[in-house]
């Protein structure tokens, strides 16, 4: 287990190594300088050159990478070239917030995915599983940016029951958890059918009805832990996606999280953050990566004894 | 036993109560657009940060209606042609440390923004100052490098108390400034507050990205006011609401079309007149822009004291602008082919993409390009395009025009994207610049517009308009021709009807 740990620790050292490496080279190489962002074009060449100087821009590229990957070493993650604040504080400043999101949002898209997976799959061929699908597809097809709208004017504008927009308190998150989880669900529930379907043909399944326990009882306890470990997998990955900032939906409810920060400091050409943010996603996954991990071998006794052996 | 009506109303009922954008708020919530930058005058560039710190902090002059200098903080005299003597007003503001603003703080403020390794965005505009001495605590002597009449009207930058002027960074996010609005917080980018001096009236700032949505949060009442940056098609939806008000004004914003003046196509001036013809800006500003939207001729406004008062504009005229074309040997079968540039800003692509069918009619197939703002940027100053649409924001002082027109300004040293080249357009800019009568530098820069008009490196568009769109309950917003945020020194919130 240690030497998997180890192994598993040392690939993702290299993976998020790489990504910085690749991100920071691709970000510089872009058209845009960061220098005329914030001086404009009325700034002499000497204004600019001491800008670049200031901000460490005129060294060579590879040189900006070893210092940016030894301040790193050391957790400073440099200052956002335009505002002159510390990158992490920005990062801590909207993580939560996306982390809020994303956790609420997946746990939206549980209450909507499952009960419509599971009795799409109990009803297989007949109307209850076209009319379960039928909402899993409106689901996945209404665009968020379109979807978010459409719910502030109901829930916000004709009822009067929940804010238009903004981080303030718990009633803000619900409709961009709802506008979030609902595309999430679309896809969850199609997964959840399918698997289920599968499960629901073995043999196991067949015995555990012919001991006569209940049909619900077989579902609950026999099949659908079965056929959880794709379903984790794409949880997991979904998780991951959301971590990385949902940006139309945070741009939609002004919600302060780090999709809209990292694309407003790429259109600023605001190196620092972008890598700051890169960086975070990139953990994201594979924190996230790991958990999923975790999960299937608490779910799926054969994945425990797999490493044992 | 969930799903029961009462339950659902209870927890709608607790999810409402927690909500804080409470629209019955006492404070004046503003929406904005994009949020401010950075709260330190000596680095602000951007317009929204700009405006705020007006709010926060006093500035030695300022611009009239017709943007000619008039003393804000002080009052000045020209002891000499290189020589500039500011007197500070008798009544002026105080400090968060309590200290009132002194000729010290000036010095301390502007020595600081010419310090090169400070990398302030407004040194450049403030090299010509040789030094600065302060006589005693109201007056302050500015020594110039060379002669400049337009020079008080480069004093805009606001005062930072001396005792904080050594700081790069922590103004930026907590100002201190001696203006008519003090600093709350700023918790993070989508709020920012702000308490009026004068009688304690809390302003918050939201920004609120998404167009549709400022819209919206103003008809639930969860910001009162909100000042540009929507289509028109969300200004007229707002205008059918009962309980909101519009009020709009002549801007001075100058949206232009730019062409490559060094490209094999767009240099031709023919073909610059050619598409001058073919573009109906009438229509584009009846079904695009707001009613106080106006036809340019020139960069500066006719109201200017250094503006274009009676310019012979290009009219509508695709019959003339196809003759012309086919004059140069495009036609249907042979049509001429440009590329367009523009930012991805979804109202700046439907202009372009109208413009691109209107330039369709009369022969000339346009490829529409647009890209995010640094490469659309980086694109322009480059001199990567054939033809490209831009704005400029806040123009008051006519010293745009070396800096925009001048053949020494091509980037890196200056805004001539298009690289116009014109000996006439450079002797009347140098000319303006060294005149030391009003009048006839007035008259030099009207000249040299002229010039511009007949070459046509811009074809100049319109002056976009200003407009406010605010609740029922609030009085007093006045706006301003250069769209700043001075009316909510005065504005006024009345309880919810």
């Amino acid at each position: 287990m240690l030497r998997l740990l180890l192994t598993r620790l040392s690939s993702t050292v290299i993976v998020i190594f790489g990504v910085i490496s690749l991100v920071f080279l691709l970000i510089h190489l872009v058209p845009g300088d960061p220098v005329d962002v914030m001086l404009g074009e009325n700034a002499q060449m000497a204004d600019r050159e001491a800008l670049r100087e200031a901000l460490g821009l005129n060294r060579p590229i590879g040189q900006q990478l070893i210092t940016y990957i030894g301040n790193l070493l050391q957790g400073d993650l440099g200052q956002s070239l335009h505002s002159r604040t510390s990158v992490s504080s920005m990062i801590l400043e909207r993580f939560p917030a996306t982390l809020q999101l994303a956790l609420v949002s997946l746990l939206v898209s549980c209450l909507i995915a499952f009960p419509l997976g599971i009795v799409a799959a109990l009803n297989r061929g007949k109307a209850w599983d076209k009319v379960a699908m039928g909402v899993s597809l409106l689901g996945v097809s209404i665009p968020n940016f379109l979807l978010g709208p459409m719910l502030i004017l109901l829930f916000s504008l004709s009822l009067g029951w929940l804010p238009v927009s903004g981080k303030s308190g718990f009633a803000s998150m619900v409709l961009p958890a709802i506008t979030l989880g609902t595309a999430l669900a679309a896809v969850l529930s199609r997964m959840i059918r399918s698997t289920l379907l599968e499960v629901l043909n073995e043999d196991y399944i067949r015995t555990a009805r012919a001991k006569g326990l209940s049909y619900i009882r077989v579902v609950i306890f026999h099949a659908l832990p079965n056929a959880m470990l794709p379903i984790i997998t794409l949880l997991g990955l979904q998780l991951g996606v959301l971590l990385g900032g949902a940006v139309i939906t945070e741009t939609v409810f002004s919600w302060p999280g780090i999709g809209k920060l990292t694309i407003d400091a790429i259109t600023k050409r605001d190196y620092p953050v972008v890598q700051g943010c890169v960086l975070l996603i990139s953990i994201s996954y594979v924190i996230v990566n790991a958990f999923t991990d975790i999960i299937y071998g608490w779910i799926d006794p054969r994945i425990r004894q797999g490493d044992r052996s | 036993m969930l799903l029961r009506p009462g339950y659902i109303l209870s927890v709608f009922v607790f999810l409402s109560l927690t909500a804080c954008s409470d629209p019955s708020s006492t404070s004046i919530r503003f929406a904005l657009a994009s949020s401010p930058i950075s709260l330190d005058p000596r680095y602000a560039t951007d317009a929204v940060s700009s405006r705020i710190n007006r709010l926060l902090y006093q500035r030695l002059v300022d611009f009239d209606q017709k943007f000619q200098v008039k003393p804000a903080l002080a009052g000045w005299n020209q002891l000499s042609p290189k020589h500039y003597r500011f007197k500070l007003k008798p009544v002026r503001g105080y400090f968060k440390n309590g200290e009132r603003l002194t000729a010290y703080d000036v010095k301390a403020t502007y020595d600081f923004i010419l310090e090169n390794e400070n990398a302030s965005p407004h040194r450049s505009s403030l090299l010509i100052i040789d030094k600065i001495i302060v006589v005693d605590d109201q007056i302050i002597d500015f020594y110039l490098k060379r002669i400049d009449p337009l020079f008080p009207g480069y004093l805009v930058i606001g005062i930072v108390p001396k005792n904080m002027a050594a700081d790069r960074t922590t103004l930026n996010r907590i100002p201190a400034g001696s203006g008519s609005f003090s600093f709350l917080e700023w918790p993070d980018t989508s709020r920012l507050v702000l308490q009026r001096k004068s009688d304690k009236q809390l302003v918050e700032f939201i920004y609120v990205h998404d167009a549709t949505v400022r819209a919206l949060k103003l008809i639930r009442g969860e910001v009162d006011l909100l000042q540009n940056d929507l289509p028109r098609e969300l200004v007229q939806y707002l205008g059918k609401e009962n309980n909101i008000l519009l009020k709009n004004l002549p801007g001075n914003n100058f949206t232009y079309l730019g062409f490559n003046m060094e490209d094999r196509l767009t240099s031709q001036l023919a073909i610059r007149k050619a598409i001058a013809h073919a573009i109906d800006r009438q229509s584009l500003i009846r079904y695009l822009m707001g009613g106080k939207t106006r036809l340019a001729n020139a960069l500066l406004t006719p109201e200017h004291w250094a503006g274009l008062k009676n310019a012979k504009a290009y009219s509508y005229n695709p019959d003339l602008s196809r003759s012309m074309l086919e004059s140069l040997g495009y036609t249907r079968d042979k049509p001429l082919l440009l590329e367009y540039k523009t930012s991805s800003d979804p109202f700046r692509v439907r202009i372009a993409t109208i413009i691109q069918q209107q330039l369709n009619e009369v022969g000339i197939k346009v490829s529409l390009k647009s890209f995010d703002w640094g490469t659309f940027y980086g694109d322009i100053k480059s001199g990567r395009f054939q033809m490209y649409s831009l704005s400029w924001v806040g123009i008051k002082t006519p010293d745009i025009f070396r800096y925009v027109f001048h053949s020494e300004s091509v980037p890196p040293q200056g805004a001539n994207r298009g690289r116009y080249i014109n000996k006439k357009a450079d002797e009347l800019i140098e000319a303006a610049e060294t005149s030391p009568d009003m009048s006839a530098r007035g008259q030099y820069y009207q000249d040299l517009q002229e010039q511009l008009l007949f070459d046509l490196p811009y074809i100049p568009l319109w002056y976009e308009e200003h407009f406010v769109a605010y609740r029922n309950n609030i009085s007093g917003y006045s706006l301003a021709s250069d769209g700043n945020y001075d009316g909510l020194k005065s504005v006024e919130k009345l309880p919810s009807p």
